[in-house]
């Protein structure tokens, strides 16, 4: 197999970092950004245990001295937006994510020099332009270039060569191989297996059996082996839209106007990658922290507002019958086909090509003039409840990830 | 700390030598607010014209937001952050 470079850059301590650069009297001191749990913390938080996913409540009692801030998503995607472009110059490909992308390296030697170097250079101008410091690992695939840079956190650089792989993997601990979440390691730890390396000595077929297809990926990345492209152009497994709301509500026309907002722009993303949706989920999480799920499919699988609204409303109709109110709510699009022109059922194939072609119309408004330049139809009762801009209302916890 | 909103048109005395925008004083309700350090830019690229983002710290120790709409190069004063 021929061998590649992958730089992995990967930013420090994201929403936080931002927020103390754009306020420097938050600098030194422990900040959280995020709206019932963790977010982001800056490195001062993280001193006193707190980390991304904790739930406020027990954040305030770990370090009662927090900044906690909710957070500005646009602010923080015009970031992202600066440094993955600084990326696109030293690599041909970048798969850029929410806080991290990886940049193909591979063969650009004669361009921009020796990898090492060339990550040197990206974070000097990274920080040169924006103040941020991110850091970087290189290896000779996705997976060893994240866990090289894991290594060096914050502000650090990396490199780990094809043969240092096996090596490296060996001490550390299960849960850094890409692959193993929270179930497959509570599975290994329940059978002794504690590091990457003690994983090896299992047989192919016995992962596969215990993992299904994950088992086989697993039994290659134990040994620094990882087949995953730099895919430029990411299709998601799913988009979710999702948000607290400012108050908790039980008012069905706010909660289905936020319904109608999440799912405009769920749509709008799909429609931007190409992709079409055959699954929606509709995701509610009450005050009292009970949360319901449900998720169908659509006849046809479409990216049009008017018809994954339609089984979005549904499916909130079926979920949302407890008297208690809520404190956000989800709209989740998966099961994507690509490249698939809008259909309808048989009858009404002419209409369904207009309405897409209606909302392709909206996009390209949108794409002129702002997402916040159109509202519609239920999305309007939010109107005087949320604050506007031209991308839109100000979600209170908007979704960065697809 | 606190935010607060202003989202008001305001007239900012700018340095735009080297090609970039550095806004060096502003004035609000017939005060002058010199900027004593720029903390923060940034460039949001939604619709045909973008907006260029700033967060200034001003003599009296206030951190503002302000930004410029490239669309009519008006600028706007966004917000104020307050201790506290």
């Amino acid at each position: 197999m021929r061998e590649g470079t992958v730089l992995h850059v990967d930013i420090d301590a994201f929403f936080a970092a931002i927020e103390q650069l754009r306020d420097p009297r938050l600098a030194g001191r422990p900040v959280i950004v995020g709206a019932g749990c963790i977010a982001s913390c800056s490195y001062e938080a993280r001193r006193f245990g707190l980390r991304a996913g904790m739930a406020l409540s027990e954040a305030r009692r770990l370090c009662p001295e927090a900044v906690i801030l909710e957070g500005h998503a646009q602010v923080y995607r015009c970031f992202a937006e600066q440094i993955f472009a600084r990326c696109r110059e030293v690599a041909p490909a970048v798969e850029s994510h929410l806080d991290e992308a990886y940049c193909d390296l591979t063969g650009t030697d004669r361009l921009h020099g020796e990898p090492l170097e060339a990550a040197r250079r990206l974070k000097r101008r990274i920080r040169d332009d924006t103040g941020l410091t991110v850091t970087c690992g290189i290896g000779p695939n996705r997976m060893l270039a994240k866990l090289a840079g894991k290594t060096v956190k914050p502000d650090g650089l990396a490199r780990i060569a094809a043969e240092e792989a096996e090596s490296f993997l060996t001490e550390r601990p299960i849960e850094q191989l890409s692959g193993v979440g929270h179930a497959h390691a509570k599975t290994l730890r329940s059978m002794n297996l504690k590091t990457i390396g003690q994983l090896r000595a299992l047989p192919i077929e016995l992962l596969e059996a215990l993992f299904g297809v994950v088992g086989r990926l697993l039994y290659e990345r134990c040994r620094g082996r990882d087949t995953a492209v730099v895919s430029e152009r990411e299709i998601p497994l799913s988009i979710s839209r999702e948000t607290s709301f400012r108050r908790d509500t039980a008012d069905r026309t706010e909660v289905e106007g936020m319904l109608e907002y999440l799912a405009g722009r769920a749509c709008r993303t799909a429609r931007e990658l190409d992709i079409t949706p055959r699954t929606v989920a509709v995701r509610l999480r009450y005050t009292d922290g009970e949360s319901a799920e449900q998720a169908r499919s659509l006849r046809v699988p479409s990216a049009t507002d008017p018809v994954v609204l339609e089984l979005a409303l549904e499916l909130l109709r079926r979920l949302f019958r407890r008297r208690a109110s809520l404190h956000a709510v989800g709209l989740i699009l998966s099961n994507f086909s690509s490249h698939l022109a809008e259909q309808g059922a048989l009858l009404d194939e002419a209409e369904a090509g207009r309405r897409a072609a209606l909302y392709r119309a909206f996009d390209g408004v949108r794409s002129a003039y702002g997402h916040g330049v159109l509202v519609s139809g239920r999305a309007l009762h939010l109107k005087g409840k949320l604050d506007q801009d031209r991308h839109g209302f100000v979600l209170r916890t908007p979704s960065l990830t697809k | 700390m606190r935010l607060e909103r202003i989202d008001e048109a305001v007239a900012v005395r700018a340095d735009f030598r080297g090609g970039t925008a550095t806004p060096l004083a502003f004035w609000r309700r017939g005060r002058e607010h010199r900027v004593v350090r720029v903390n923060a830019r940034w460039l949001d690229r939604v619709g045909q014209h973008p907006c260029f983002y700033f967060s200034v710290t001003v003599a009296s120790g206030d951190v503002f937001e302000l930004h410029l709409r490239g669309a009519d190069l008006v600028w706007r004063l966004d917000s104020v952050s307050l201790e506290g």
